[in-house]
């Protein structure tokens, strides 16, 4: 059987792209179909069906609280977890608890989604570009994911890309495909910084690239540090602006907050390169004549970099985190990649140069490079590129706990990544024909502070008396850092079935249904 | 010992031709260098594989042996050795020439072409087989060797290896294994053959980088294994304060590595302090074993390690109470971990490798047959 194309995807939290490497070995970024590079992730679920991408900003006017974006950060998480509790906070849109824990969308009353369905159908959009592009199906693609993604949420992104019919090729994380796509492979060795501030995280890592071979070494960010963050600054500032001069409050109006905010935005990108922008919103609201509200102004890039300044120092103690983790000094790192679009504001490069000590090196496109080191990550796959090994390890540890016990060790955080570790279970009464394990994510004996992934049971044990049998577990992270599962019972040696009691995530024949209901759907 | 055997692949019949006519000297003296050291008039068995996958062995003997000089220095992992084939008779010549008739594919080139290459830093990947059956073979014998190698053989590495040369050879390994290179293929049997190398391979380089970290010889940061900032300061090395002045050393002396050894530093319990010297602790420790107490030995010997961090035979006897402990527990496997981690740490620790042996031969029925070691 002849596979399909593949593709590099960089799912974002805000914007997507999709990356391909063309016969001729060029990277190409695809355009879609509003001719835009990037897709924002957003999907709005219209009375008429879902709709994702540029279209759906027209559901952040009619129905925020059906138009979900940023579904990114709720991928693979529990519901409880203190990030999605201050998420729930601020986002337009319901959150509510899945049975098994999991963070789920609420859309009206009626229905609820999973973060893996909507994301799939950003990746669907992004499947769809490629394939108006090639004029191919797609069938397989390359993934980017944080760094610091744990198991679960990469996980999630595997069903996620199930659900829109896409193999996962690789999930591959973000520093390194942007190392790659900056072209790192043909370089010498050398120790980058890879500093991501992107529309809504910012993230920082340690890639070393050595004889071919990238190692992400440490990872720390911000998850609430972006672009949009300016741009509600900004935001913030022009509606007091408007209240002063004005004398009308619009802080409480939804529509003219978004005039505002695409004002906002392109100000923004136009004071990257020139030192003042016109803003000039025509039809701001109404004044109580009737007549609308026109509002014009010139911003100075130095009152934008003032509103920005609390921001813009929030950028300092990741980076020096994630330095001290690798045991760096300033002076030991070589090179300094930023990446995301916000790393075009020269506020942003100003204050990371002084944080590295260096001058960041300048990539023509900081938007699409990790979609790029996706779509060389393809091309590595199918053997156009040789020469070049991306290395991952484990986000975080993996524990395993019996009933009312301490949680044991069984993967190491930082651990390399594919590897397996074992685990002994024996039999605690005569003739136990179960035996009940839970499975967490973290470093602590304490079950309370990491993460549940799932209790499993081994089933139709022989009867023997207690300790007799002794069950092996063994955890395998493969290569994308998603966890596999396997038992066998010592004594005869023979596989055991293992039960899911209770699991994260979406189950298989979920993601398997949903898959179907996606395909029949177009 | 027994007689060791070297595999020489010919992937064609052309290739066996050069090995029977050029390569051999006098028609029987082949020389080389080889990864281990040997004697003179020791016997090698030559194993010769032929491109129809049938290996004829051949009887050597080695005749001379040098060091292998890298900067002018021996290496001490090399050695290049002259075998006389002393097995390399008619009968031997006969019965290639016979599987080379017999072949089918014989006179067609079945070389394969010489993959271009971008990279030269890349060589390792290139050793594989091209073709597909022959690949899953050579992997599957790769696999079936690493799974009952120890987690230094599997790097291949000596037990003392430092972290540069631990990192590297991990590095070599996967840069043969990881599944990435092999994707191209789309064969699931392939990829996850090499998975389960790589698994091996990122198991054995995580034991022994912890290993190096917790004697204070390395330091981690995610995936990597660096030699530590600085030297670790243990009191056996420092001079006492009367006679001579210590010796100057590097400023670096005294600055702790970026991360401490792993065991748990506890108050150093007040009787533990009373003997002086690592011996005293030692011999405390033991007497805890005997007794069967386990886990104040591991205490002692936790306390023992923050003044003595290099001392292998404490941090070997800390994994061997630990292994104890975990024996009362019922944890066979966690104990059978902590007896290799021991053995890895100072292979010269006769408990670690008799506990091991009574574990493969009994099971773990019997603790107290453990304690009686250590009387």
């Amino acid at each position: 059987m002849k596979p399909g194309r593949a593709v590099g995807i960089d799912l974002g939290t805000t914007n997507s792209v999709v990356a391909l490497i063309d016969r001729d070995g060029a990277p190409r970024i695809l355009t879609t179909k509003e001719g835009s590079t990037m897709l924002p992730s957003l999907v709005w679920f219209s009375p008429h069906g879902p709709v994702v991408g540029e279209r759906a900003r027209e559901g952040l006017e009619q129905s925020p609280e059906m138009t979900v974006f940023g579904a990114k950060r709720l991928l693979g998480r529990r519901f409880d977890h203190p990030e999605v509790r201050k998420l729930a906070r601020v986002l337009p849109y319901m959150l509510t608890e899945a049975p098994n824990g999991d963070t789920w969308i609420q859309l009206g009353n009626s229905r609820a989604v999973s973060p893996e369905e909507v994301s799939a159908l950003i990746l669907r959009e992004l499947k769809h570009t490629a394939e108006r592009f090639l004029k191919e199906t797609v069938t397989r693609a390359v993934i980017t994911v944080p760094a610091w993604y744990d198991a679960a949420q990469r996980q999630a992104t595997k069903d996620a890309a199930q659900i829109a019919g896409l193999q996962i090729m690789r999930l591959l994380s973000e520093p390194t495909a942007a190392a790659l796509g900056h072209g790192a492979h043909r370089g010498a060795d050398r120790r980058y910084l890879v500093c991501d501030l992107g529309g809504g995280t910012f993230d920082v890592a340690a890639v070393d690239v050595e004889a071919g071979v990238f190692e992400v070494l440490a990872t720390t960010g911000d998850p609430f540090l972006g672009g949009d963050d300016i741009d509600r600054v900004i935001v913030d500032n022009l509606a007091r602006d408007v209240r002063n001069s004005r004398g009308i409050d619009v802080a409480t109006d939804p529509a003219a907050l978004d005039k505002l905010r695409i004002a906002a935005q392109r100000a923004k990108h136009e004071l990257s390169e020139h030192a003042s922008a016109k803003i000039d919103v025509p039809d701001l609201g109404e004044l109580p004549s009737g007549k609308p509200l026109v509002y014009a102004r010139t911003l100075r890039r130095d009152e934008l970099e003032l509103w920005a300044s609390p921001l813009v120092r929030r950028l300092e103690p990741p980076v020096k985190e994630a330095m001290r983790r690798c045991g760096r000094k300033r002076e030991d790192i070589e090179e300094v990649l930023l990446v995301g679009g916000m790393t075009r504001m020269p506020a942003v490069r100003k204050e990371l140069a002084r944080v590295t000590g260096r001058e960041p090196s300048v990539i023509a496109n900081p938007e699409e490079v990790v979609a790029i080191g996706a779509a060389l990550a393809v091309a590595r796959l199918d053997g156009a590129i040789e020469g070049v090994l991306l290395i991952d390890v484990a986000a975080r540890g993996l524990m395993i706990s019996r009933q009312e016990q301490d949680c044991e060790l069984v993967i190491a955080q930082n651990a390399v990544i594919p590897t397996r570790e074992h685990k002994l279970l024996p039999t605690r009464h005569d003739d136990q024909a179960r035996v009940e394990f839970d499975l967490w994510e973290g470093e602590s004996p304490d079950p309370s502070v990491n993460r549940h992934l799932g209790r499993y049971a081994v089933v139709d044990l022989p009867q023997a008396p207690a300790g007799d049998v002794l069950v092996l577990v063994e955890v395998t992270l493969d290569t994308d850092g998603v966890i596999r599962l396997g038992a066998s019972e010592m004594v005869s040696g023979d596989r055991v079935q293992i039960d899911q009691v209770y699991h994260a995530g979406l189950a298989r024949s979920e993601v398997v249904r949903l898959a179907r209901q996606l395909a029949g759907a177009t | 010992m027994a007689a060791r055997t070297l595999q020489v692949r010919c992937a064609t019949w052309d290739q066996v031709e050069v090995f029977t006519t050029r390569k051999l000297r006098k028609g029987k003296l082949l020389s080389m260098k080889v990864p281990f050291s040997t004697r003179v008039g020791s016997t090698l068995t030559i194993g010769l594989e032929l491109p129809s996958a049938l290996v004829i062995p051949i009887e050597g003997v080695v005749q001379r042996i040098a060091p292998v000089e890298v900067d002018g220095k021996p290496d001490p992992n090399r050695t290049w050795i002259e075998i006389e084939l002393t097995g390399f008779n008619d009968d031997i010549k006969q019965r290639i020439r016979a599987a080379r008739d017999d072949d089918p594919d014989t006179g067609v080139k079945v070389a394969p072409p010489a993959p271009e290459r971008r990279s030269t830093q890349m060589a390792a990947q290139t050793d594989l087989p091209n073709d597909e059956r022959e690949l899953f073979q050579h992997l599957t014998a790769e696999l079936r060797r690493m799974r009952q190698a120890t987690v230094h053989d599997v790097l291949g590495v000596p037990r003392d290896a430092g972290p540069e040369v631990v990192r590297m050879s991990w590095k070599d390994l996967i840069r043969k294994h990881h599944p990435d290179l092999v994707a191209r293929r789309h064969a699931p049997a392939i990829t996850h053959l090499a998975e389960e190398l790589t698994i091996l391979a990122n198991r054995a380089y995580d034991r022994m980088r912890g290993a190096l970290a917790a004697e204070g010889r390395a330091a981690l940061a995610g995936s990597s294994v660096a030699p530590p900032p600085g030297w670790l300061v243990a009191f056996e090395d420092m001079q006492s304060g009367e006679g001579q002045p210590a010796p100057k050393r590097g400023p670096n002396k005294f600055e702790r590595p970026a991360t401490p050894p792993p065991p748990p530093i506890k108050p150093i319990p007040a009787s533990a302090m009373a003997g002086q010297g690592s011996d005293a602790f030692e011999s405390r420790a033991r007497a805890m074993l005997a007794h069967g107490d386990p886990n104040t030995a591991r205490e002692v010997l936790a306390a023992a390690l923050v003044v003595y961090p290099r001392s292998k035979p404490l941090r070997s006897l800390y994994y061997v109470a630990t292994a104890l402990a975990a024996m009362q527990q019922g944890e066979v496997m966690l104990a059978t971990a902590q007896l290799e981690t021991a053995l890895a740490h100072h292979d010269q620790c006769v408990e670690a490798a008799k506990m091991l042996e009574h574990i493969r031969r009994y099971g773990a029925r019997d603790p107290d047959a453990m304690r009686r070691l250590f009387r």
